[in-house]
């Protein structure tokens, strides 16, 4: 369960370029496995992104929400809420909430960043067991999962050459995980209600065992200002999947 | 050769049912073809008074082949409404913003 999680959200996280990141933007995904050699369509993924705005700061909530499709619901219901409070213009994470439903595997973490980013206050919860709490050292630079997603949309990819990558450290699970993401170039690609679409082509790699292969685990990214993520193609230990872009709203 | 071709042809008809029922989507379609095939093959490898059980996979697997067609073309992917899972988004957001004040 664990794995699936990390995986779609990893999965997630790298589809994105060089924007500004907008309030109200909604893109909705159709998240496919690949059973057999057919894909088949498994569930719905939803970022989100809203402004907070609280007694002394404004935030910016990013959130990704997975759910499966009403079919897949009797046998295996899947509805996963990623979520994280960023400052709007660094998307430096100050929260960070996941709480996962998977089959009936339950899961919620939330992560309170210190000011300078070099520690976390953990509270966890899994299934039947109490709830924990930890302190633990990061990295400046480290973020959660969605801010990375979000982060990764700001980098201007047109001024990299292929082959060229970009690092960042993301912590999941409690545990830091290094992340690279190579630019591979630009390809046209259909990009569901965009329409086709000149897009910038990533490979994602990560020094864990959840993702597999060499440039299997790709996103393309429109190579307009936007910055969205219309296909996301990844590998993992148990088959290969794909998120397709069907809905976008205030990009 | 022809009792193999049935118990075969038997084994991914049923097979086909479940992949059928279950939302596999097109992914039916591997059994029943194969269903289909076998069919096909101990109906060819029957005697005329033997031809009766073939036929029946033979039209169960035609059957479930229509089947998936109209589930493929007329049932719609949606995501059911689920206001657990609503409230809970509304009740957190209310802790979070609790949380970012004392931030």
């Amino acid at each position: 369960m664990k794995k699936i999680a990390f995986i779609i959200c990893f999965i997630f996280t790298f589809g994105f370029g060089f924007s500004q990141i907008k309030s109200n933007e909604k893109l909705v995904y159709a998240a496919s496995y690949n059973m057999s050699g057919l894909m088949t369509q498994l569930a719905q993924v939803t970022m989100n992104t809203e402004t907070i705005k609280t007694s002394k700061k404004t935030f910016l909530h990013l959130s990704w929400e997975a759910a499966t499709f009403s079919k897949w619901d009797n046998y295996f219901k899947i509805r996963d809420m990623y979520e994280t409070y960023v400052d709007p213009v660094t998307l430096k994470p100050s929260l960070y909430k996941r709480d996962i439903y998977e089959g009936g595997y339950t899961k919620t973490e939330k992560y309170i960043f210190s000011a300078n980013g070099n520690s976390i206050n953990s509270t966890t919860k899994k299934r039947n067991r109490p709830e924990t709490k930890k302190a633990f050292a990061v990295s400046s630079s480290t973020r959660d999962i969605i801010s990375m997603i979000y982060k990764l949309r700001t980098i201007n990819f047109s001024q990299y050459k292929p082959g060229q990558s970009a690092s960042f450290i993301i912590v999941f699970d409690e545990k830091e995980y290094p992340v690279y993401v190579k630019y591979m170039g630009v390809e046209t690609i259909s990009a569901g209600p965009l329409g086709k679409k000149q897009c910038l082509k990533l490979s994602v790699t990560a020094k864990t065992d959840k993702l597999k292969g060499k440039d299997k685990n790709l996103i393309w990214i429109t190579a307009d200002a936007s910055r969205v993520p219309v296909l996301i193609r990844f590998s993992i230990p148990v088959g290969t999947g794909q998120l397709m872009l069907s809905n976008a709203s205030g990009i | 050769m022809r009792k193999l071709y049935v118990i075969s042809a038997v084994f991914f008809a049923v097979l086909g049912i479940v992949f059928t029922i279950l939302p596999l989507g097109t992914i039916a379609f591997l059994p029943i073809g194969i269903t289909l095939i076998l069919s096909f093959l101990a109906i060819y490898k029957s005697k005329f008074n033997q031809q009766k059980l073939p036929k029946i996979i033979l039209f169960i697997s035609v059957l479930t082949f229509l089947v998936v067609i109209g589930k493929v073309i007329f049932v719609r992917d949606i995501v059911a409404s689920d206001k657990l899972f609503e409230q809970n988004k509304v009740e957190s957001k209310k802790e979070d913003i609790k949380d970012l004040e004392g931030l």
